[in-house]
C-alpha cells in the first residue's frame, strides 16, 4: 500500500530517452599552438588520424611525427588511441602505450604536441 | 619480435564497477601477455570476459591459449565461466599447475561450474581444457621462458615471469612482502634506504622491463591489514628499485580505492623512487591499456 503522503504522485510507466556518453561529442584540446590559444578537435568520426600527413584531421607539424602517427577509434561511444607503428610512440599521462582506452582528462603526447582528451 | 601486455582486470578482491573506478577499471585480475603467436593469460578474474570477447574479433587468434592462475582465490578464477573461447571448438586452453600432480587450478575452475554455482557445466565447454605443469619451476613455452615462483599469501600463491630475448615481464600479485608483525615503521620520508625485501624475490624480478605488482595498500592501510596477503605500495616500490626494474605497474587496486586514490599511490611511489634516485617509471595498471616491448 502506498504511503499517504505519496498519494498525489501518479506513477509513470514510460521512460525519457537517456542521453548516453555516446551522444555527446568528445574532443581533443591542444594548448601548445603558436598563438598560445587552445585548439579543439571534435571527434565526430569513427576513425581520426593524428599525424604529419597533409590530410590528417589532427595534423602535426613536426619532423618527430610520423605521417599517420596514431589513430583514434570510436567504440561504443568511447575512444581508443592506437599507435600506428610510429617511430617515436604515443604517450598517455607520461607512459608509452601501444593502445589505450581514453578517459576524460587524459594527456596524450605525440612528437612535440600535447593534447587533453575531453569527454563531452 | 615484440611483446604486448594488456590489462583486462586490475582490481583486487571483488569487481568494483562505477564512476569512481572508471579510469583504472573495476574488473578483477586478468593480464594478457602476447609474444608473437603465443598468448599467455595471467589469472581469470572478471576481466577475462572482455579478453575473451576481444579474442573472438581477432583474425590472428591462436588456437592454443596458456592460462596461468596465480592461486585459486575467487577474484582470480571467477571470470572463467564467462570466457567465450572456452565455449569454442578448435580451441585448446592449457591450465598450468606449479608442481607435478598439482591439479588444484583445473579442479577449482571446474568446481565453480558445478550446478550449485553456475548453470553451464564444465563438461559442456567445447574447448579442449588441458592440464600442464611446471615441473622444475620454469619451462619453455613457444620461444618464451616462463618461470613460476612462490609468493607470500594465505593459502599460497605464485608469481610468473616471461622472458623472450631481452624482454622480461613479471606478474607478481597477491603477495605480502612484509610479514613481520613486530615491525614498526618510521615516517617513510625519513627512511635512509629501501626496505629489506626477500632476496629470492629480488632475483625473480631482477632486470624486469615491466613489473606488475600487488600494491593494494598505503603504509597506513597496511597497518590494519597485516597478514591479509597484500603489500604496501611503498614496499613494492622498494622491491622494484632494488631489482633494477624499468617500469612498475601498481596492481590489484583495493575495492575501496577510487581513481583519485590510485593516482595518489602513483604519486607517492614516484616520490619514493626519486627519494632513492631511481629512474623507475611508476604508473597505475589500468584496464584497456596495452604496452609494447
Amino acid at each position: 500500500m502506498d504511503h499517504p503522503s505519496d498519494s498525489a504522485t501518479i506513477a509513470t510507466s514510460s521512460l525519457a530517452p537517456r542521453k548516453g556518453r555516446s551522444s555527446r561529442p568528445h574532443y581533443l584540446e591542444q594548448s601548445d599552438g603558436d598563438d598560445g590559444g587552445i585548439r579543439l578537435f571534435k571527434l565526430a568520426k569513427k576513425e581520426t588520424v593524428i599525424g604529419r600527413a597533409e590530410d590528417a584531421p589532427v595534423r602535426l607539424i613536426s619532423p618527430k611525427a610520423s605521417r599517420q602517427h596514431a589513430i583514434l577509434h570510436r567504440r561504443s561511444g568511447e575512444f581508443i588511441i592506437q599507435d600506428n607503428g610510429s617511430r617515436n610512440g604515443v604517450y598517455l599521462n607520461g607512459l608509452k602505450v601501444w593502445r589505450a582506452l581514453l578517459r576524460d582528462g587524459d594527456i596524450i603526447q605525440i612528437a612535440d604536441s600535447e593534447f587533453v582528451y575531453r569527454e563531452g | 619480435m615484440a611483446v604486448f601486455v594488456t590489462f583486462w582486470g586490475t582490481r583486487g578482491s571483488i569487481p568494483t564497477p562505477g564512476n569512481s573506478t572508471r579510469v583504472y577499471g573495476g574488473n578483477t585480475p586478468c593480464v594478457e601477455v602476447r609474444v608473437d603467436d603465443a598468448l599467455f593469460i595471467c589469472d581469470a578474474g572478471s576481466g577475462i570476459r572482455e579478453l575473451g570477447a576481444d579474442l573472438l574479433t581477432r583474425e590472428d587468434r591462436p588456437d592454443e591459449l596458456h592460462l596461468l592462475i596465480t592461486h585459486t582465490h575467487w577474484d582470480h578464477i571467477q571470470g572463467f565461466p564467462f570466457f567465450a573461447p572456452a565455449y569454442m571448438p578448435n580451441t585448446r586452453i592449457r591450465v598450468y599447475g606449479t608442481a607435478l600432480g598439482d591439479e588444484s587450478r583445473h579442479q577449482l575452475l571446474s568446481g565453480q561450474m558445478s550446478s550449485s554455482y553456475f548453470p553451464v557445466g564444465f563438461g559442456e565447454l567445447k574447448a579442449e581444457i588441458l592440464d600442464d605443469v611446471f615441473t622444475e619451476g620454469s619451462k619453455e613455452i613457444g620461444d618464451t621462458r616462463v618461470a613460476c615462483f612462490p609468493l607470500n599469501h594465505p593459502g599460497g600463491c605464485f608469481g610468473y615471469s616471461f622472458k623472450r630475448g631481452d624482454v622480461k615481464i613479471v606478474y607478481l600479485t597477491d603477495n605480502e612482502i612484509e610479514n613481520d608483525p613486530k615491525e614498526v615503521r618510521d615516517d617513510p620520508s625519513t627512511e635512509e634506504k629501501p626496505r629489506t625485501v626477500p632476496v629470492e624475490l629480488i632475483e625473480a624480478v631482477r632486470g624486469a622491463d615491466l613489473l606488475i605488482a600487488d600494491a593494494q595498500y598505503t603504509d597506513e592501510e597496511y597497518e590494519d591489514k597485516r597478514g591479509w596477503g597484500h603489500t604496501s605500495c611503498l614496499t613494492v616500490t622498494d622491491l622494484a628499485i632494488q631489482s633494477g626494474v624499468k617500469k612498475l605497474a601498481l596492481f590489484h587496486h583495493d575495492p575501496t580505492t577510487n581513481d583519485n586514490g590510485v593516482d595518489e599511490r602513483v604519486r607517492l611511489c614516484g616520490e619514493r623512487a626519486a627519494q632513492f634516485k631511481s629512474e623507475i617509471f611508476v604508473f597505475g595498471a589500468r584496464e584497456g591499456v596495452t604496452l609494447k616491448f
